[in-house]
């Protein structure tokens, strides 16, 4: 288990993290959520003792997180790059290396990663060779080739297309079964809804909701429906029974008042824009996210 | 320190491995052996013809002796060095006279010409003109021929014996030896230990500059595909460090080694001076803690830079640094013994190059060597205390360099 204890961390008068306090359980996917600038990528780089937080702790099954700890660590980083003009094989090795893997081993290991990513034929190549997406291949085997136990995933899904987005996902899956501490920060919603089964949603710094994701649902609760639609939905902004809505693209996702009734509040729009598909949902995180950021601003 | 030696490992396979690395390699001891061992070579080399030479004497009073003079000199095959030709003409005005010898300097017929004129207060003029002015051998001897022609004279005149004016004009010239031991003499000349020196003190600056902009480079790299945050999760920012600076020195020592066959194959070939070898071991001792210092000292101060840019300036302040000590090397060369030497061998900075060239000039007391070795030592130990608390912050560093504020504030956590 991986405890974060009052952490917090400040550049000059900025408090990038602020009194953060969290744990995440081996098993499940933790999902660190949170708007630009909101201080994951700082958190982070505490959990790894990258960087010394002003004051709180980090304990991965009770140690704190020294260089003791380094092997059994897995980080892939936001920010993707490689040594481009070294071999695929040479860096793997290398990063390999440098988390105490023996020779033998990381040749096993790195023939059965490429493989499982289906790049074997670019072991010999030299890095810049390949595609960018390839490239991540490449940097996901490095972070997870040691067998960490603990595993920090940042952004792990962007610049991949949707079938490599579907195969990152069930290697993720794979590793969960193995009992690893897995904590993945983005904010892609979505792929957080699908994966995650606990959330922290921070923004400057500072915890704006956490627990289970399902905890979280009920706990934001309301009454929202969602429906898609023909036409023009601007009235929305003009009824009472709204609090909040969102648009997508030809559908929309209101919160409604408590005491509104969801067919009353159909009746009342199916005059204004035709309307192709209605239903009564709990909240999407996305929604969440945005309405919880908006709060606190 | 396992992981140290993973690092270093990687970064001198794969920096040996490149072909910049290759190619420079090869390519340094071939320009330093262009701009340091040929010029002498061809400045010392006897020109194997004739030289026209012509002597226009205005006062009419040195042609006849002086031609006898200078024709006494001789190539290695025996025949005359120089052609003498008089440009006289009686009934021609000076100034067309000297127009006229120009232009046959300039149309080739001449290699130069002596001018011979009255100046003021009945003084001698004497000019040589021809169309480069680098000739001193040449000059030299005209010089020569020219006194010993007026000493012969006014003796003469005098009515002195004529073999004791053959005495006089031997010239007796002072060779300087330098003792190691007592009754051991070392070779070479000024020349010679200036250029022995010189090869080994360009040999180190050259490789810390180059070896240095390859590292900060690197690790901007590293900085900015954010590889860096990987390694730090991977190993502690000393490891990180000392993996650099081992894996950079053992590049360096394979530098030399190979820089060192090939300059004894060239003392095979009797190009370099044997007396470069003398005091090797000490001369790569000084330059290996010199490498050592400068290279801890990239790493640390390099971190801080965040673009192409700021590497530059921090390398190029760096090697500016590194260069500073050759402004020394005359002084150091002429005078060994002087306070301002004796002080900057003992300033960690400039230590390795003016002991490099000291070394080579005069014996140096065991004492002397035991403790600027120590300084050395000392020094690259402090220098690898304050590059690593660098280090630590600078690789996690962007945006604008750091002010000295802040980097007091990482010295001091």
């Amino acid at each position: 288990m991986l405890e974060v204890k009052n952490l917090t961390k400040t550049y000059g008068q900025i408090r990038a993290v602020d009194n953060l306090t969290f744990s995440v359980k081996p098993g499940k996917i933790f999902g660190m959520l949170g708007p630009n600038g909101a201080g994951k990528t700082t958190t982070i780089r505490t959990i790894l003792n990258i960087i010394k937080p002003n004051s709180g702790e980090v304990l991965l099954n009770g140690n704190p997180v020294t260089k003791d700890l380094f092997n059994s660590i897995g980080y892939l980083p936001e920010e993707r790059g490689l040594y481009k003009k070294s071999k695929v094989i040479d860096v793997i090795t290398y990063l390999a290396h440098l988390k105490g893997m023996q020779s033998s081993e990381i040749k096993k290991e790195a023939d059965k990663w490429l493989k499982k990513l289906e790049i074997p034929q670019y072991r010999e190549r030299k890095v810049e060779e390949l595609s960018k997406g390839n490239q991540q291949k490449i940097q996901f085997i490095t972070a997870v080739i040691h067998n960490p136990e603990l595993l920090i995933l940042d952004e792990p899904f962007s610049g991949f297309d949707p079938i490599n987005q579907q195969l990152i996902k069930d290697v993720i899956l794979d590793l969960l079964d193995n009992g690893k501490i897995i904590i993945l920060s983005t904010h892609q919603m979505d792929t957080a809804e699908k994966l995650c089964s606990e959330i922290l949603l921070i923004n400057e710094g500072k915890e704006v909701l956490s627990g289970s994701l399902s905890e979280i649902k009920q706990k934001f609760g309301g009454n929202h429906v969602r429906f898609s639609y023909e036409g023009d939905v601007k009235f929305l902004n003009e009824m009472d029974e709204v609090i909040s809505f969102e648009l997508y693209s030809n559908n929309a996702e209101v919160h409604i008042k408590d005491e509104v009734k969801p067919e009353l509040f159909l009746k009342k729009i199916i005059y204004k824009v035709t309307i192709k598909q209605f239903s009564i949902i709990e909240p999407t995180l996305n929604k969440i996210f945005i309405d919880s950021i908006k709060n606190k601003n | 320190m396992r992981k140290a030696i993973t690092v270093a490992k990687w970064e001198f396979l794969e920096k040996i491995k490149s072909k910049a690395f290759i190619i420079s390699l090869f390519l340094t001891p071939a320009i330093i052996i262009l701009f340091s061992v040929l010029p002498t070579l061809l400045a010392t080399r006897d020109s194997d013809s004739t030289k026209a030479i012509g002597i226009l004497d205005l006062t009419q009073e040195y042609f006849y002796d002086l031609k006898n003079e200078i024709e006494t000199y001789k190539l290695n095959n025996n025949l005359p060095a120089y052609a003498i030709l008089n440009n006289y003409k009686s009934n021609t005005a000076a100034d067309s006279l000297i127009k006229i010898s120009d232009a046959m300097v300039i149309e080739n017929k001449l290699d130069g010409y002596l001018l011979i004129q009255k100046g003021i207060n009945d003084s001698l003029k004497i000019e040589f003109r021809s169309k480069s002015i680098g000739n001193f051998q040449d000059v030299a001897r005209f010089e020569e021929a020219f006194n010993n022609l007026r000493i012969k004279r006014k003796l003469l005149s005098e009515n002195v014996d004529p073999e004791i004016i053959e005495v006089i004009k031997q010239r007796t010239n002072v060779n300087q030896i330098k003792i190691e031991k007592p009754g051991e003499e070392g070779k070479g000349g000024f020349e010679m230990v200036f250029f022995s020196s010189i090869i080994f003190i360009l040999l180190l600056m050259m490789m810390i500059i180059y070896s240095g902009q390859m590292l900060v480079r690197s690790m901007l790299e590293e900085k900015s595909n954010r590889l860096i945050e990987i390694l730090i999760s991977s190993c502690t920012p000393q490891d990180l460090l000392f993996g650099k600076v081992f894996g950079l020195s053992a590049l360096g020592l394979t530098q030399v080694a190979v820089w060192l066959i090939i300059g004894i194959s060239l003392i095979g070939a009797a190009i370099v001076p044997m007396t470069s070898f003398d005091n090797i071991h000490l001369i790569l001792l000084y330059f290996i803690l010199g490498f050592v210092f400068y290279t801890t000292l990239f790493v640390g101060i390099g971190s801080v830079a965040s673009t192409e840019q700021e590497a530059q300036q921090i390398t190029s302040y760096l090697s500016l640094l590194l260069v500073l000590p050759s402004v020394f090397i005359i002084s150091t060369l002429q005078n060994p013994d002087s306070s301002l030497v004796k002080v900057l061998s003992y300033i960690p900075f400039t230590l390795p190059s003016v002991m490099i060239l000291r070394v080579n000039v005069s014996p140096i007391p065991i004492w002397e060597i035991l403790s600027t070795i120590l300084i050395m030592i000392f020094s690259i130990l402090i220098v690898i205390r304050i590059s690593g608390k660098i280090f630590r912050f600078g690789v996690l560093y962007y945006g604008k360099m750091p002010s000295m504020k802040e980097i007091k504030v990482w010295l001091k956590e």
